[in-house]
């Protein structure tokens, strides 16, 4: 199984952990993934307001041209925001005046692209071709008894709705159950934790995390897992102030999912990547050799 | 709503100018879409936060009610979330929606540090054609202020502190593509493009 690989600017700082822990998981699995050469940001969607939709289109849509011309293989982002990005400006290229206008632009670099490439997520690609049964043959560490709350967060499962159940996903829960896990249910798995607001305003972040962080606590999970890095950066960065701004003392793990399966397919905690969690996972895990 | 702002609402005409031009902007067929039944402020996770809700937004701005709509917070507070376009009857995508609004906000003057720190961002994007997250802090700081960057730092010194202990936060840039001048005459393109096509 072949795919290229967006690895999104996440991947080199943030949530470096993800794109690690994904690599090696992959290896597992014997899923090729291939980095994009040359790929850049996809803009997210801030770049927009400053630049105008169409250039930022034609920014995200660099990366596809170079993906097709590395061959015929599909995309796969790990970052939810990436994916949204992505997916969007593909399926505008079904639409020829935007085709011929954005290679028009592309040109300039000497690229072009076809439009015939699918953009697909990382825990998408998991569950419907890499498979539930081989993701728990793989496992040699059943993580028998640990509670694991699957925060799909926001945009993963909306921005496109190409995949999984969009008011009640399963996808990630699935992925936990066949590591042996727990997954717990709990209120808060699909409410925005405000992304990239967390700098321009920390005070909105700390209040949406908190629900998120009380139901998981309530739920009795353990830990945390999530798809997605910016999710992650702010449930683990930010639990410290959730903790001082509401008198909390939630000390949960928040990990991505891919870091959950490197520990079940006894991976060491480096190429897990543990050492970059915030709120150490060591105590959750240490009964299943981390 | 305080008194000022019940004063300024008195005092406010119908601008059907104003109108007219959301309309033309990218999404803002939408606008005319959208049938005021009151689902997305009530999907909306940060609706409590903002001044008007999604719903009221679109009224407003049918309305021609310029000042208002471009005065209010609720276009930067949006996070596309998609919660709201996934649930509406007329699949009215909101967020984008609250994008135009933003780039009209910002050519009426009118900013918001989520908008510094797009203009941050997009800055790296050209220069290096991928973002250094340990310098987009830095970079935003700048651009604030040197006393509202003291102010963040202190507030933010806890989760500082705990991204750099685990190094999260690269210290100097990761490298970027390879020849960002030829990604910058593509963005140069693209916006005489879009520019030539009308919109932005
Ligand atoms: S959205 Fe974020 S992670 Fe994805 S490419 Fe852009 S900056 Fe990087
Ligand atoms: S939950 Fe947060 S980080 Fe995740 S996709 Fe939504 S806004 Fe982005
Ligand atoms: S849910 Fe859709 S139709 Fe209903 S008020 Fe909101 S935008 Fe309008
Ligand atoms: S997309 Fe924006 S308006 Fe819609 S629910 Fe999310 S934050 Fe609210």
């Amino acid at each position: 199984m072949k795919y290229t690989l967006y690895p999104g600017c996440a991947s080199e700082g943030t949530a470096i952990s993800y794109h690690h822990s994904a690599l090696e998981v992959a290896k597992v699995l014997g899923l090729e993934l291939k980095e994009i050469e040359d790929w850049n940001c996809c803009g997210a969607t801030v770049t927009s307001s400053v630049i105008g939709q169409f250039a930022a289109d034609v920014l995200a849509a660099r990366n596809l041209a170079l993906a097709e011309k590395m061959g015929q293989e599909d995309v796969v982002a790990t970052c939810s925001s990436c994916y949204a990005i992505l997916g969007n400006v593909n399926k505008k290229f079904s639409d020829e005046k935007f085709k011929v206008n954005a290679n028009d632009a592309l040109s300039k670099d000497g690229l072009s692209y076809d439009g015939k490439l699918k953009v697909r997520m990382l825990l998408d690609v998991m569950v419907s071709e890499v498979g539930l049964d081989t993701i728990a043959s793989k496992v040699v560490k059943p993580l028998k008894g640990l509670k694991v709350a699957g925060y799909v967060g926001c945009q993963t499962v909306r921005a496109l709705r190409e995949f999984d159940n969009w008011e009640n996903p399963t996808f990630l829960d699935e992925i936990i159950a066949a590591l042996g896990a727990e997954p717990v249910p709990f209120s808060h798995k699909l409410k925005c934790c405000t992304g990239a607001m967390a700098i321009s305003s920390a005070d909105i972040t700390v209040s949406a995390l908190y629900p998120i962080l009380k139901s998981a606590h309530e739920a009795g999970a353990d830990l945390i897992v999530t798809p997605c890095p910016l999710c992650q950066m702010n449930l683990d960065a930010f639990q410290v102030k959730v903790n001082k701004g509401y008198g909390t003392n939630y000390n949960l793990p928040v990990l991505f999912f891919t870091q959950l399966m490197a520990v079940a397919y006894g991976l060491d905690s480096k190429k897990a990547g543990l050492d970059y969690c915030i709120v150490s996972p060591n105590n959750a895990l240490k009964q299943f050799g981390v | 709503m305080s008194d000022a702002t019940a004063k300024e609402k008195a005092t406010i005409k119908y601008d059907s100018e104003f109108t007219k031009k959301v309309y033309e902007m990218e999404n803002g067929k939408w606008v005319k879409m959208c049938m005021q039944c009151g689902i997305c402020p009530t999907t909306c996770a940060l609706k409590e936060k903002m001044d008007l809700s999604p719903r009221r937004i679109i009224q407003l701005i049918r309305a021609g009610r310029k000042d208002e709509v471009l005065k209010a917070n609720t276009m930067w507070l949006c996070t596309s979330c998609y919660t709201c376009a996934c649930r509406c009857p007329r699949g009215v995508p909101m967020m984008d929606v609250m994008h135009d609004l933003r780039h009209l906000a910002v050519e009426n003057g009118i900013n918001h540090n989520s908008q510094a720190m797009a203009e941050v961002y997009a800055k790296d994007v050209s220069k290096r054609g991928r973002i250094w997250e340990g310098g987009l802090m830095l970079n935003y700081g700048l651009k604030i202020g040197l006393g509202n960057f003291m102010k963040m730092a202190l507030d933010m010194q806890d989760v500082g502190k705990g991204l750099m202990l685990h190094r999260r936060l690269p210290l100097l840039p990761p490298k970027g593509v390879k020849n960002p001048g030829k990604l910058r005459e593509v963005l140069n393109r693209a916006q005489e493009i879009a520019k030539k096509e009308g919109g932005h």
